[in-house]
């Protein structure tokens, strides 16, 4: 079915039109019977279908995997399910929500470490932490009900700044009636939490804190999914739909906003007490902008309020940059990224086939001229060994000294992409393979140099806009429309 | 009273409130025409700086320059603001036109992925190195004081040229054929460009003058300041949406009162208050938090009409 | 409706499954994880082959990439004249741990991970953050790495025992350097007005913990402020400080702000006012805010061979900060090399090679004998070096 130009405004189609369209779009071909049957599947099938293997995961790999990508997915799934009630369901745009998961750490840090000789079993601790995080949710919330979108936002955000400013200086606040109490540690943080001590068991472990998780994610799962198709979740629904018309329709607005942020808040103080037992630690900075974008790229990428794509969010965003960490992960995936790109784009396989052709004939000549004219062009190396490398060092212009071309190249290369779309057909087909070219000199004498630092961020940050380009709606969000 | 001290609060109050000022206007005029929230124009401002310091030493630098130290400091403001106002449009060609019609979240992510982007891509090409514009080599830096009264020249440059810089737009925005299109595009898009108002061109004027203020800004930061380096857009850019909010986002005259209020408030707060520099910005986020519970829409923002 | 209850069983089997399987998980490794985590990373021998791998955790990205990039340098340039000098090679295996970022520690976190994961780290040169370090501590310590950190001063990591025999540092903690700075001040100068201003970071605020403290026993008047280490307009606290005050003493972490505080207080018409700073301010460009700048440092001696040499690679600056990590880098490589005397190595017997490490300050840059006391301190650092800036350098105060 054709697609519209995303331009176009499709005034007059309501919401179920376009459901119903998008459905229809949805049931052509292997993908559509994909999606019939996972639609046809219980909630709870569901959840079995992502469990099943997560709770495999650990057999496969080493504790180190297991940590880097298992914990932090996770970790990064569960806020993420979290936020996704306050903004997904409710529609409340929170920006202050990573400070609900600063609050469950520090309660947690307070309650079972040495900083206040406090050892609180996990049973009584968790509660506690949940209770009081809600009440800290409830007390944000409040405002809400005054304010409307983007203040809302604003509030909230300056509330997660608030809460950094206050856990870093707290040790130097004297505070009435307590006198000088020592609260947060101030930028030493609080160190040496506990683990979790249920009843005697000491879950202390990578994996054991790595099964914990998935309990925590599952059960939240598995909750989410009841709430959205309860009375309440309808509500929701209707209030971030349009919030006059559920209140004209006699839906109690401010009770289900401060009930939004109450579950929303609990969900990360949850979060943040099994975050500091994996951390070990609550210090300052672990609460601040950076986690909330990463946990709004999470939601925002696996599709608005849909529960199971927060799940493939969490593990795209987070396992993306921890493979990058590496330049022998790095190389096949950034190739093999453009390859599928091109695959997909240039639809005649002719035109494909000429296009790779072209460049790679447009490299032996740049390369040939290079090495007859100006040979110090190719003097460097690649890096890495192996076939693949040793076979660019004939095709690829490796300068000597490549820092001051690289950081031209890069600069043009980013120019270069901006214009491109401007470009007629013809030009672009002809102009793609020098692009292309371009790309892959950047990659290999600029970007894969520097692939632990500022590379993994860039091509985040790229991804993140990429995505956004194409599909405004998130991987597995289904598109709403505007009503006018 | 120590009016010594006042006075000095006064003009570094002043000082960064004019900067905070011509950030907020780049956020309010984007958000004014696209209700979006650029989160990338902080980085714009970062890159403005940056690209005052090439032009600085590629004119011989601070010590001999090319020229003398006014004209390379026109020259400067030059090409940053042309450099921020180019680059403004292209973000938004690539990174906001798409998604026009996209739910209202998406280009914050997408605003979100451009600023992660250019932050990197500086540290990236710049390097990790703090820049110094060496202003006292450059414009031999008196301090003036008036009995016990004292400032400096590239204090009164900044507030005088970003009231200048302010005027110009107004009269602009009130005044030309471009800024009447502006105001009623951000009144209402679909109603202007069915009166013939070229939207997209509307709005791609509005990044580059939002992009080109916040370019000269860093210029201005860097050589009050001194030091440039490629996370300076975060905490300034933070700054300039608060300031944006505090007068009321999309107003003009909003952004400028409500940078002048956040520089003041800054600077009494530090100086007055107890642990007054540590807990300095808690002073201004409350008094936010403050404005916006009694004024929900900023000092000089229209509250928002439902429709229905 | 039907449908409904049939969905709430289906929930609840899935529930019962997914803790069937973790009973089941958590049965089986209980026995298999716990020596594994020993015989896995601990006591797993490790080939030495011809090039040997030293983990690195440095602020690449981020806030603290300025000064990250020193430490790069510094432990680059030991690589590398390492290399020139040996028959085995050295590698460095970087991990970007974005320090200050907005991201907290979870980067650090995931680069230590990833360094205990990896089959041939033998030990670790960073991380450069104290917060950090109580962050990777748990991470590290599973994996049997040790760590020499050549920039984290808070004094409690070492002594509260929680990291010994893992722990090592190559600078010494604030518990030396603020008495040292405090003393002058009371001493030497006769100072009675000094107001002290820290950047919110944990280096800094130990600092001045520690001096204030001194200060004020000896009846001196100290005015104190925090500001915080994002900020370049320090304008209106200058305006804070009285115009006889005569020492501002401002430990901070990243030079660049300690020279912006410099020339905004000569603005301000108060370039009178006497500065102090501490070793991360040490740096000649702080130096050339003018000669009434005091700094206390590690006794580095600036004559040595081996910083002309790194002066000559990196265009005359000499990024002293980084300095410390130059040591470190040099003591990791040496215990690698001691333990990996018969081919192979485990990271345990690095650990205990790292206890015992013996370097002359002849061979050490720092200008003392690298030798560690039990709690993994430099035992020969008893003293920090005092400096006065002559309006372009910083010279050793004598006595």
């Amino acid at each position: 079915m054709d697609q519209l130009p995303p331009d176009t405004p499709r005034i007059g189609v309501d919401e179920w039109v376009a459901s119903v369209e998008g459905k229809r779009d949805r049931y052509t071909g292997v993908r559509g019977a994909v999606v019939k049957r996972w639609d046809s599947l219980p909630p709870a099938a569901r959840v079995l279908v992502f469990a099943a293997p997560a709770a495999v995961f650990p057999f496969l790999t080493t504790e180190g995997n297991v940590f880097r990508y298992g914990l932090f997915t996770l970790v990064y799934a569960l806020l993420a399910l979290g936020l996704n009630i306050v903004v997904g369901f409710a529609g409340l745009l929170d920006l202050g929500y990573v400070a609900f998961f600063g609050v469950g750490a520090y309660l947690y840090a307070i309650l079972a470490s040495p900083h206040f000789g406090n050892h609180w079993q996990a049973e009584a601790a968790i509660p506690v932490v949940i209770v009081a995080t809600a009440v800290v949710g409830l007390l944000v919330g409040l405002p809400s009900r005054r304010l409307f979108g983007d203040y809302l936002a604003i509030l909230t955000l300056f509330f997660g700044q608030a809460f950094v400013i206050f856990v870093n200086n707290a040790n130097r606040i004297d505070f009435p009636f307590f006198g000088h109490v020592d609260l947060t540690g101030g930028s030493n943080g609080i160190a040496n939490i506990d683990p979790f001590n249920f009843f005697g068991y000491k879950v202390d472990s990578t994996t054991k804190q790595y099964y914990l998780l998935l309990i925590a994610v599952a059960l939240v799962l598995i909750l989410l999914m009841f709430v959205n198709e309860s009375r309440t979740g309808r509500a929701w629904r209707a209030l971030r739909e349009d919030p006059l018309a559920a209140e004209v329709m006699s839906i109690p607005v401010n009770r289900l906003k401060l009930l939004a942020f109450v579950f929303g808040a609990g969900v990360a103080g949850l979060t943040g007490a099994i975050y500091g037992t994996i951390a070990t630690a609550a210090l300052p900075g672990d609460y601040d902008v950076g986690l909330l974008i990463t946990i709004y790229a999470i939601m925002i990428l696996g599709g608005f309020g849909s529960i199971m794509g927060i799940v493939v969010g969490a593990v795209v965003v987070s396992s993306v940059p921890e493979l990058l960490r590496s330049s022998a992960n790095a190389r096949p995936l950034f190739y093999g990224a453009i390859l599928l790109a091109l695959l997909v784009k240039l639809r005649p396989w002719r035109l494909l086939a000429a296009e790779v052709a072209g460049l790679a004939a447009f490299g032996f000549a740049i390369h040939g001229i290079a090495s007859a004219a100006y040979p110090r062009l190719v003097h460097g190396e690649s890096i890495g060994s192996g076939l693949f490398a040793r076979a660019l060092d004939h095709w690829m212009l490796f300068p000597k000294n490549p820092v001051k071309i690289a950081d031209v190249a890069y600069i043009l290369l980013v120019a270069a992409i901006v214009m491109y779309p401007q470009l007629s057909r013809l030009w672009r087909t002809v102009l793609l393979p020098p692009l292309l070219y371009l790309v892959m000199f950047v990659w290999e004498n600029l970007l894969l140099v520097h692939i632990g630092g500022a590379t993994r961020l860039i091509l985040l940050g790229a991804l993140l806009v990429a995505l956004m380009n194409i599909r405004p709606q998130g991987l597995f969000g289904t598109a709403t429309v505007e009503i006018v | 009273m120590n009016w010594s001290l006042f006075f000095d609060l006064t003009v570094s109050g002043l000082t960064l409130g004019s900067l905070y000022a011509l950030i907020a206007l780049g956020y309010s005029l984007v958000y004014g025409i696209l209700k979006l929230l650029n989160f990338a124009h902080g980085d714009v401002y970062m890159i403005g700086a940056f690209l005052g310091w090439y032009t600085l030493h590629a004119l011989g630098g601070p010590v001999n320059p090319t020229f003398t130290g006014a004209v390379v400091l026109l020259l400067m403001f030059i090409v940053a603001m042309l450099g921020c106002g180019v680059l403004g449009v292209a973000i938004e060609r690539f990174a906001y036109r798409p998604l026009r019609n996209a739910p209202r979240i998406a280009p914050l992510i997408s605003a979100l992925g451009v600023s992660i982007f250019l932050q990197n891509s500086a540290l990236l090409v710049f390097g990790a190195a703090f820049r110094d514009y060496n202003t006292f080599d450059l414009i031999g830096v008196k301090t003036y004081n008036i009995g016990e009264l004292f400032f400096s020249v590239p204090q009164l440059l900044t507030v005088v040229a970003a009231i200048g810089l302010m005027v110009a737009l107004t009269v602009f925005v009130a005044r030309s054929r471009l800024g009447k299109a502006m105001r009623s595009t951000s009144f209402d898009r679909e109603a202007a460009s069915m009166m013939g108002i070229d939207v997209d061109r509307v709005i791609s004027v509005t990044f580059f003058i939002g992009s080109a203020l916040a370019g000269a800004a860093g210029v201005m930061f860097a050589l009050v300041f001194g030091q440039i380096y490629h996370f300076m857009g975060f905490i300034a850019g933070l700054k300039g949406f608060t300031a944006a909010v505090i007068g009321g986002i999309g107003s003009i005259p909003g952004a400028m009162v409500g940078g002048l209020i956040v520089g003041l408030a800054e600077s009494y707060a530090t100086g007055y208050l107890p642990q007054g520099s540590t807990f300095q910005n808690l002073y201004v986020f409350a008094l936010l938090i403050l404005v916006i519970l009694i004024r929900p829409s900023g000092l000089f923002g229209t509250a928002a009409i439902q429709k229905v | 409706m039907r449908r409904r209850r049939a969905t709430a069983i289906a929930a609840l089997l899935a529930l019962g499954a997914a803790l069937a399987v973790v009973a089941g998980a958590f049965a089986t490794p209980e026995r298999a994880a716990a020596p594994a985590a020993q015989s896995g990373s601990d006591a797993a021998l490790v080939k030495c082959g011809k090039t040997r791998t030293i983990g690195f955790m440095v602020p690449v990205t981020g806030p603290a990439a300025s000064i990250g990039i020193q430490q790069v340098h510094w432990a680059q340039y030991y690589v590398s004249t390492y290399n020139k000098t040996h028959k085995t090679k050295m590698k460095l295996q970087t991990e970007d741990t974005q320090l200050g970022a907005p991201t907290g520690t979870a980067e650090a976190l995931k680069g230590a991970q990833a360094l205990a994961g990896s089959p041939n780290a033998l030990g670790v040169v960073g991380p450069a953050g104290s917060n950090e370090i109580v962050g990777v501590t748990k991470s590290l310590k599973d994996a049997g790495l040790a760590w020499v950190s050549g920039s984290s001063t808070r004094t409690e990591l070492t002594t509260d025992g929680t990291r010994t025999g893992y722990m090592f540092r190559t600078v010494p903690p604030d518990a030396i350097q603020g008495p040292t700075a405090a003393n002058y001040i009371i001493n030497k100068l006769k100072y009675k007005r000094v107001y002290i201003i820290d950047d919110q970071e944990t280096y800094s605020t130990g600092l001045a913990d520690t001096v204030e403290q001194k200060l004020k026993a000896a009846g001196v008047t100290v005015g104190r402020d925090g500001v915080s280490q994002q900020q370049s307009d320090f304008s209106s606290l200058i305006a804070k400080i009285a115009r006889d005050t005569q020492l501002v003493y401002i430990p901070w972490q990243l030079t660049p702000k300690g020279i912006a505080f410099g020339n905004q207080m000569k603005a301000a018409g108060k370039g009178s006012v006497k500065l102090m700073g501490a070793d991360g301010l040490f740096d000649s460009s702080f130096a050339a805010v003018g000669s009434h700048v005091y700094d206390t440092n590690f006794p580095l001696n600036p004559k040595s061979k081996i910083i002309a040499g790194f002066k000559k690679l990196h265009g005359g600056d000499g990024e002293y900060f980084g300095a410390p990590t130059y040591a470190a880098t040099q003591v990791v490589a040496i215990a690698i090399d001691r333990a990996c005397k018969n081919g192979t190595a485990t990271r345990a017997e690095v650990r205990g090679a790292i206890r015992s490490t013996k370097i002359s300050a002849a061979q050490s840059l720092i200008g003392v004998a690298l030798r560690f006391n039990r709690n993994g301190d430099l035992s020969t650092a008893k003293k920090f070096g005092l400096y006065k800036s002559n309006g372009t350098v910083f010279v050793p105060i004598p006595g």
